[in-house]
């Protein structure tokens, strides 16, 4: 008996057409895609078997898999997930199994409850996508999620609705209508969704911990440095973090945003010091006058550096700087994160240099590189100064035929060598590690400060967008008098480097989009996305809490928040209810007549004539006279026209709108 | 019968609510006087299975977004809330207005099901969707357009003759995404005739007199006998619908007075069974009268009709029949 069961539990349709199936598949699809592009290849196609079958079966009708083979695909599948990311607890393998489970749910759903959990589950996926990435695409990515789930679920309601007949009556909206009456749900819901968002009290403080890693290492710079390294941060287009400047921004020469320092180096790879990165500068500048102050939107990289020009005064809240000015925050940064800062570029780093770090700042391998050591030596001799040392490297490097290019030939074991005397051609991490390793060599103290330079400056909205691509890599030497001095050997090889940031250094396109209209476009949505960033990803606790403090409401407890979102949503009833809930008075028209009348039209089209006075009975008879290939129809429409008026059951009105809708007579010749 | 369905589904939260809500209405409000309009008073809204369910994910959602203060994730879950929230007014809508304006059920023989045909009426310039039916014993759905009335059919088992009352029903719809159910409940005053249970191996007809059948037209095509294709001009109550709904036309019956002689369908002549019985083999004998078209007239101890043929003596005697005793 029907009452014993749910309606839920019914079995969903199988026709081939217009189905409801078809509709939770691409809303899963949708729902999925951000991680199906970030899978591994296997796994990606263990997803994609099970939705391809599904939608083949829903076509040709296909029957259920026997079970073994379900179980078996689901043992595959968290086979090869653990074997891709190792452990399954993970927040990106937690996630691959939520859509692999959910891929493989659609080999066994065959009810609408089954259905629905799909669709539901497929909502949860959305969201756990912006634990990873927030960018200007993913609203769009939700917004397309939420569409189509919402017409599934209509769907599915309807099935449900008529899941005791034979057929389910066709809806007498067309697949774009459906989407058209969800998108119509989906901005009536926008106020209130707005309302909730902004006045929801925000929690100061997370409950739980927030994680360590975010996993997609969208990061730009890492804690070491070894050739090529930055050569992949070279194609990347993606945005590092923009810069607002209050007063007048300096010129962009002098852009270099300081990131992770390296003093060790073994030969092959540069990596930071623990006195480096542990210990806190002995003294900051003062701000004055002439200081730069900017405000820095840093895009999520999970790693700890926050970047600023030289010398930042003083660190962001939860951050700390240390001896080599890194600045350093305590917890990774996996959101977007804003901060004040104020550099002065005038200002001595560290004017007494230690014994120890002295002597760390002067450590090379000892028997490598020969070749590099016999021409320190000479120069040496010849030039005790420091500063004219540094010079005659600079020149050198200047005057030699060396080349700034981005595919730059492998170096062997003695690097430096086969860089200076070989090969000849690379980029700012190449030239910045070889020029240390002479300094050293030549025993001037030295390290590696790898960051950014330049930035593009967009005049519409007054900000510095600094790409991944602006990735560099510097110098500095210890000089008696002026302590820490920037170096940049690349601006010697390649001066255009630094004037003009890294994209106008190099001729060769670097990919196969690489055109300026894509360039300026990108640039362009920039500056959306900027917006974007301000307004809504990093709106938190506090910045409601100003927010309000800025509108003269002063401090608002959550008590005060939930009573005004709870007006602001009664102000919101007050103009959406009547819109929502008004009566039309009785409609005049006939519905029946009017379908009649189309079928009249249509008849007259062909040239026949209807009098007046005809009934439908005879109208039909005269009528298949005329078209004697339409008879059936004819004869249908009549009939049907006939029982809505007078049979006891009349059918549904819809019946007889198809019928006169494929009633489409030729017209005589 | 209702005993039964309690125990066998109160165990579930869902229908002791109902019945719950059952007895309120039929204490506030009784049965309504048709033609009936549902006004907002008497439509009630709340969350299904499903949107339950929904809530709790959306819940965790919010709840994980609020702690890693993921602004995407809030404004989707919100979005998604504020969707939910909003199709409890689109469910309560799509109701609101409707009119019951009749209930009606054509008398059945008994064991077979009665059909309440609901007649549901919309008289605002705005669509149902899939508006439903509900009682404990079936359901029924349409889509209703403007102005149009829409028959629903509810089945209801009849066990034994007399008047079965039609148990009470829900108006109700998930529309559009199924997560909140809008409905209200009717207690019908709207009862179905059953008469008895045609016995299925009855004596032979009584036969008074000279038992010669002769012009009628026995054993050619019985279901076929007396029905013409439909002509304009025929009278609407002769055309035979159930049979132009099965051939798709229009059929009209003919009405054939052939010579015979009529049976006497006579309580005191019957073989000694119990009184069911009795009534049992009358109801076969009235249904085979009418098929071989021959007159038939009816005693009972209560009652007698002389004898005729036709649907509406045959519908006078087995009412007869169907009431005796009660």
């Amino acid at each position: 008996m029907s009452k014993s069961r749910p309606t839920s539990a019914a079995l969903l349709p199988q026709s081939g057409k217009a189905n409801s199936m078809l509709w939770v598949i691409t809303t899963l699809v949708v729902a999925a895609m951000p991680q199906f592009v970030l899978m591994s290849l296997p796994l990606a196609m263990a997803c994609l078997f099970p939705v391809l079958w599904r939608i083949m079966a829903e076509l040709k009708d296909w029957q259920p898999l026997p079970a073994w083979i379900r179980y078996f695909a689901v043992g595959l599948a968290l086979a090869l997930l653990a074997f891709s990311y190792g452990d399954l607890f993970g927040r990106r393998a937690s996630v691959s199994l939520l859509t692999i489970m959910l891929c493989l749910k659609l080999l066994e759903c065959h009810r609408i409850r089954d259905a629905r959990l799909v669709v539901s589950f497929s909502f949860f996926l959305c969201t756990t996508q912006f634990l990873f990435a927030q960018g200007l695409i993913m609203p769009l990515y939700g917004a397309a999620t939420v569409l189509l789930g919402l017409v599934a679920l209509a769907q599915l309601q309807r099935v449900e609705a008529f899941s005791n007949k034979q057929k389910i009556p066709a809806s007498s909206a067309p697949l774009l209508a459906e989407l058209g009456f969800s998108l119509r749900l989906l901005l009536l819901a926008l106020p209130v969704c707005l309302a909730f968002f902004v006045l929801f009290p925000r929690w100061g403080s997370p409950l739980w911990g927030v994680p360590e890693t975010t996993l997609d290492a969208r990061s730009g710079l890492s804690d070491n440095m070894s050739p090529g390294s930055i050569e992949n941060l070279f194609m990347d287009d993606s945005t590092a973090f923009r810069v607002e400047f209050t007063g007048n921004p300096p010129s962009q020469a002098d852009l270099y945003w300081r990131g992770p320092v390296f003093w060790r180096y073994d030969g092959r790879t540069w990596s930071s010091s623990f006195y480096g990165r542990n210990i806190a500068a002995a003294a900051l500048p003062e701000e004055t006058d002439t200081s730069w102050r900017y405000r820095v939107q840093l895009e999520p990289n999970e790693r700890n550096w926050l970047f600023a020009l030289d010398y930042p005064t003083a660190a962001p809240p939860d951050a700390r700087i240390t001896l080599d000015f890194q600045l350093l925050q305590r917890q990774p940064v996996t959101q977007l994160v804003q901060y004040n800062m104020v550099s002065d570029p005038n200002f001595t780093d560290t004017p007494e240099l230690q014994m120890t770090i002295r002597s760390m700042a002067l450590e090379v391998p000892d028997k490598l590189n020969p070749r590099t050591r016999e021409m320190i030596e000479q120069w040496r001799s010849e030039t005790p100064q420091d500063a004219a040392l540094i010079r005659r490297a600079l020149d050198w490097f200047n005057q030699e035929p060396f080349h700034y290019a981005l595919n730059a030939p492998l170096l062997g074991s003695q690097a430096i060598d086969s860089f200076l005397f070989d090969t000849r051609t690379g980029y700012c991490e190449h030239y910045a590690s070889a020029f240390t390793v002479m300094m050293r060599m030549a025993g001037i103290p030295a390290r590696i400060v790898t960051g950014y330079q330049g930035g593009w400056y967009n005049t519409a909205a007054d900000y510095y967008l600094i790409r991944q691509s602006d990735a560099h890599a510097w110098s500095e030497v210890w000089l008696e008098g002026s302590g820490w001095t920037r170096v940049d050997p690349t601006a010697a090889v390649s001066p255009l480097r630094v004037e003009r940031g890294s994209l106008g250094a190099i001729n060769q396109p670097r990919h196969m989009l690489d055109f300026s209209w894509v360039r300026s476009l990108r640039n362009s949505v920039d500056v959306m996305e900027k917006r974007w960033n301000t307004w809504v990803i990093d709106y938190n606790h506090q910045r409601q809490t100003r927010l309000f403090e800025g509108l003269g409401l002063g401090q608002m407890r959550p008590l005060d928040l939930v009573i005004l979102l709870f007006a602001v949503l009664g102000v919101l009833a007050i103009i959406l209810l009547p819109i929502l809930l008004r009566t039309r008075g009785p409609n005049s028209r006939d519905p029946v007549q009017q379908v009649w009348q189309k079928y009249l039209k249509r008849l007259k089209q062909t040239g026949f004539q209807p009098w007046p006075s005809q009934g439908a009975e005879e109208l039909a008879r005269a009528a298949e006279v005329e078209l004697p290939e339409q008879a059936d129809k004819i004869r249908r429409i009549s009939d049907l026209y006939n029982r809505l008026r007078y049979a006891p059951e009349p059918p549904a009105l819809q019946e007889l709108r198809v019928a006169v809708r494929e009633f489409r007579p030729r017209k005589s010749a | 019968m209702p005993s039964q369905a309690l125990t066998a589904t109160s165990m579930r939260p869902g229908p002791r609510f109902n019945r719950w809500i059952l007895e309120r209405v039929r204490q506030r409000r009784g049965s309504p006087q048709l033609p009936f309009k549902l006004e907002y008073r008497h439509i009630y809204v709340m969350p299904t299975v499903f949107g339950a369910w929904f809530g709790l994910l959306l819940a965790t959602t919010l709840i994980g977004g609020l702690n890693f203060n993921n602004n995407m994730a809030l404004l989707i879950g919100f979005l998604l809330a504020a969707i939910a929230q909003l199709t409890t007014l689109l469910a309560y809508r799509n109701l609101v207005g409707m009119e019951l304006s009749a209930i009606r059920a054509e008398p059945v023989y008994a064991g077979e099901s009665a059909q309440f045909r609901v007649y549901l009426s919309n008289p605002e310039a705005k669509h149902r969707y899939a508006l439903q039916l509900r009682s404990d014993s079936d359901r029924d759905a349409r889509d209703i357009e403007i102005n149009e009335t829409a028959v629903l059919v509810l089945k209801q088992a009849s066990m034994q003759r007399g008047w079965l009352d039609m148990i009470p029903f829900n108006i109700e719809n998930r529309f559009p995404l199924g997560m909140f159910r809008a409905w209200t409940v009717i207690i019908p005053k709207a009862r179905c005739l059953v008469y008895p249970r045609p016995s299925s191996h009855p004596p032979p007809l009584p036969r008074s007199g000279r038992g010669d059948e002769g012009a009628a037209r026995v054993g050619e095509g019985e279901h076929f006998h007396g029905l013409r294709k439909y002509r304009p001009g025929d009278a609407l109550k002769s055309i035979a619908w159930r049979a132009s709904a099965r051939h798709d036309k229009l059929f009209t019956r003919e009405y054939e007075s052939p010579q015979q002689q009529a049976c006497e369908l006579n309580w005191y002549l019957m073989p000694e069974v119990s009184v069911e019985e009795k009534l049992s083999i009358l109801t076969a004998w009235i249904v085979k009268a009418e098929r071989l078209m021959i007159p038939y007239s009816l005693e009972l101890p209560t009652d007698a009709l002389p004898a005729d043929l036709g649907p509406e003596h045959r519908d006078a005697c087995l009412k007869i029949l169907a009431l005796f005793g009660t």
